[in-house]
């Protein structure tokens, strides 16, 4: 499998502040990449970089082994890329945005309605064709942007943050599409800091001010970091709270829906038996304590507090 | 570079302009009102220059002379002083541009064949009027002198004639109308600072709204994205110069002696440097904002003070006519001038078309430099 993005020690900075330091990884191809942080962790920096629309301060980026300092115009080409704000004209309907975009891409005009069609329905964009961009809620530019990103089957997409701010439904409509895109062949790069969204992806890369802190498939990731992670579901939900982050067997205790995910320090063999012992000696009548697999969610808190502080990512990460 | 690209692109900015108010009022409104302001607020032609007369004399001859003045219609008597005081107060308020004072003993001087001293007092602080009210004088003294001059020959039975007289015939602009003149110019001041106005806003507009990052994402090159955003307001300028030749024959009577088509080509030429100053403004600035301040200013005061339209070139130091040189309106405004009043062909333009066309690649060629693909 071929590698469609290497970036090695990717810098960014805008004056003296560091949006990129030193990242580097590769996406393959045909791969849904995650692309996963916090608000403000570099993602969208990395992102444009990637599509040559900021130059990289210092290291390289190559897509589809074209250098994008020197190519970025054959770069364009090759790629779709969805940004993270609406980016689309406001007074052309939906229909002239994505006729626009058709004609800067250079979609053969003779499948042209055809494939606007497709896109369309996937997408269920009917409805708003013919109405101004500028006028549509958040859910529909989305989808709007979306389809113009896709529109002239590009090889490789960047989507920047597609899910925010729309519907649970809108969401799960855009990851069958974003999965139909890569079981045809096409590499995906998206960024989310929802982290459920990360189970899709074949592999993921998390950012952290600025820093690659971890990288791998979800598994892995989830068998690396945050190992010995226990549900407890106890009837007094803060007090236990409060015990478990007081305990040294626990390294990270968080409220999760109406239980607790504690992480238990790696040594512990049989870290549920440990908690037990905790709350019982804490008085806590216990519900249930259970090894459980850690969500992406937990991965994240556990990553996010081990380098809590920027001057800990600047230490080094592992990824 | 791709032809279907830049129509797409011609087409946005088009849908764009017809939703948008604002443009209709810099295509429509600006250039008439400009065009009415300019067009009767500068005019050098001054008739009926108001002016009162102090007769000191009260002589045939202080009274005759006085008529001579009265029956020409670059003068207007508004007043005849006979309280000396009068003098300072009319040329104070400014009633008056000048005082004529006839001395005492003139009549008197005259019949002896003594030089003769008439005395005009002038208000000097509105320089132009009163140096084309002095001019204006010594002519009309001069034509009286001349008069007296022959009289006196004949009554002592000598052939009347005057030594030398000039009889000028003037090429291009018969009656040295300053109309002729200046609306021709206002035309080229109108289109350089419309055509830059028109532009400047269209690229950091996209900047401001967002739109900019997806288009810079995709392979649409600068210049063809400069050159799709300028087709329609090259639509739109053209029609200005059509507007504003219609509104210079029709209110100013200012006609077109010479081949209107090769003005109008000519004037595409200007338009496509003209409107790439625009877009230059647009890719360099950060806001629409300083990008319309910009482009005002821009090109405002040097097609104004540069370029020949108020003030001649040939007057102005070595340095400035060469800064002249570099703005394109200066040459276009010698082209519509030529076309105006001398009918004149390819033949002489050749040159000047070519600077034009000059500018218009290097201008753009500039603007798709400054425009970098990044946001």
């Amino acid at each position: 499998m071929g590698v469609a993005v290497q970036v090695d020690g990717l810098v960014r900075k805008f004056g003296d502040f560091i949006a990129v330091n030193e990242v580097s990884f590769e996406v393959r191809e045909g791969e849904i990449f995650g692309f996963l942080g916090p608000n403000g962790s570099g993602k969208s920096t990395t992102i444009r970089c990637l599509c040559g629309l900021l130059l990289p301060s210092a290291g390289t980026v190559a897509v589809h082994g074209l250098d994008v300092r020197r190519h970025a115009e054959e770069i364009r080409a090759q790629i779709g890329y969805m940004p993270q704000f609406f980016s689309l004209y406001s007074d052309l309907s939906a229909r002239q945005n994505i006729e626009f975009y058709a004609a800067m891409y250079g979609v053969p005009r003779a499948g042209l309605q055809q494939r606007m069609g497709e896109v369309c329905e996937r997408l269920e964009l009917g409805p708003i064709m013919e109405r101004p961009a500028g006028n549509l809620s958040t859910g529909w530019r989305q989808r709007l942007a979306l389809a113009t990103s896709i529109l002239h089957r590009p090889p490789l997409v960047f989507l920047d943050e597609p899910t925010s701010g729309v519907d649970p439904i809108t969401r799960r409509m855009f990851w069958e599409v974003i999965d139909d895109l890569a079981q045809d062949g096409t590499t995906v790069f998206v960024t989310t800091h929802v982290m459920d969204e990360a189970e899709h992806c074949t592999r993921l890369a998390m950012m952290h001010y600025g820093r690659l802190i971890a990288q791998g498939s979800p598994d892995e990731m989830r068998s690396r970091h945050a190992k010995n992670m226990v549900e407890v579901r106890t009837g007094k939900l803060w007090d236990t709270l409060a015990v478990l982050q007081a305990s040294d067997a626990v390294v990270e205790a968080v409220v999760f829906g109406d239980a607790i995910h504690a992480e238990c320090h790696a040594a512990l063999t049989n870290p549920a038996q440990t908690v037990r012992e905790v709350l019982r000696s804490a008085r806590i009548s216990v519900e249930s304590v259970a090894a459980i697999q850690p969500t992406m969610e937990d991965v994240f808190v556990s990553l996010a507090r081990r380098y809590g502080h920027p001057e800990h990512v600047a230490a080094g990460g592992d990824g | 570079m791709r032809l279907r690209r830049m129509l797409a692109i011609a087409r946005a900015e088009w849908i764009h302009n017809r939703r948008d108010p604002r443009s209709l009022v810099v295509i429509v409104v600006l250039p008439v009102v400009l065009l009415l302001l300019f067009g009767y607020g500068i005019n050098y032609d001054l008739q009926h220059i108001p002016f009162a007369v102090y007769d000191l004399d009260g002589t045939e001859m202080g009274r005759s002379l006085i008529q001579q003045f009265q029956h020409s219609r670059y003068f207007s008597l508004r007043e005849v002083i006979t309280d000396r005081r009068r003098v300072d107060v009319l040329l104070d308020t400014e009633e008056v541009v000048f005082v004529l004072v006839v001395p005492p003993g003139l009549g008197r001087d005259l019949g002896a064949g003594r030089d003769a001293k008439v005395q005009a007092l002038l208000n000097g602080s509105d320089t132009v009027r009163a140096n084309v009210a002095l001019g204006y004088i010594e002519g009309a003294i001069l034509d009286y002198s001349t008069k007296l001059g022959i009289e006196f020959a004949r009554h002592h039975g000598l052939s009347g004639t005057t030594p030398f007289t000039v009889h000028p015939i003037i090429f291009y602009n018969p009656g040295l109308e300053s109309d002729n003149f200046i609306i021709p110019g206002l035309i080229v001041l109108l289109l350089a600072v419309l055509t830059a106005l028109l532009t400047s806003t269209c690229i950091v507009r996209e900047r401001e709204l967002g739109s900019f990052e997806t288009l810079v994402a995709s392979p649409a090159t600068a210049l063809e994205i400069m050159l799709g955003k300028m087709l329609p307001y090259a639509v739109m300028a053209f029609a200005d110069v059509l507007l504003c030749i219609i509104a210079g024959r029709l209110i100013f009577g200012v006609r077109v002696t010479g081949n209107i088509s090769l003005l109008l080509a000519i004037s595409i030429v200007f338009l496509a440097a003209s409107l790439s100053i625009g877009i230059l403004f647009s890719a360099l600035a950060r806001t629409q904002r300083v990008a319309i301040f910009l482009a005002f200013l821009g090109t405002f005061l040097p097609t104004v003070l540069l370029s020949g339209f108020v003030f001649p070139l040939r007057s102005m130091p070595a340095a400035l006519q060469l800064i002249s040189k570099v703005i394109p309106a200066t040459h276009f405004l010698v082209v519509v001038r030529s076309i105006y009043l001398k009918a004149s062909g390819m033949a002489v333009l050749w040159p000047l078309v070519l600077i034009l066309a000059v500018f218009a690649v290097t201008l753009l060629a500039i603007a798709a430099k400054a425009f970098k693909k990044r946001i």
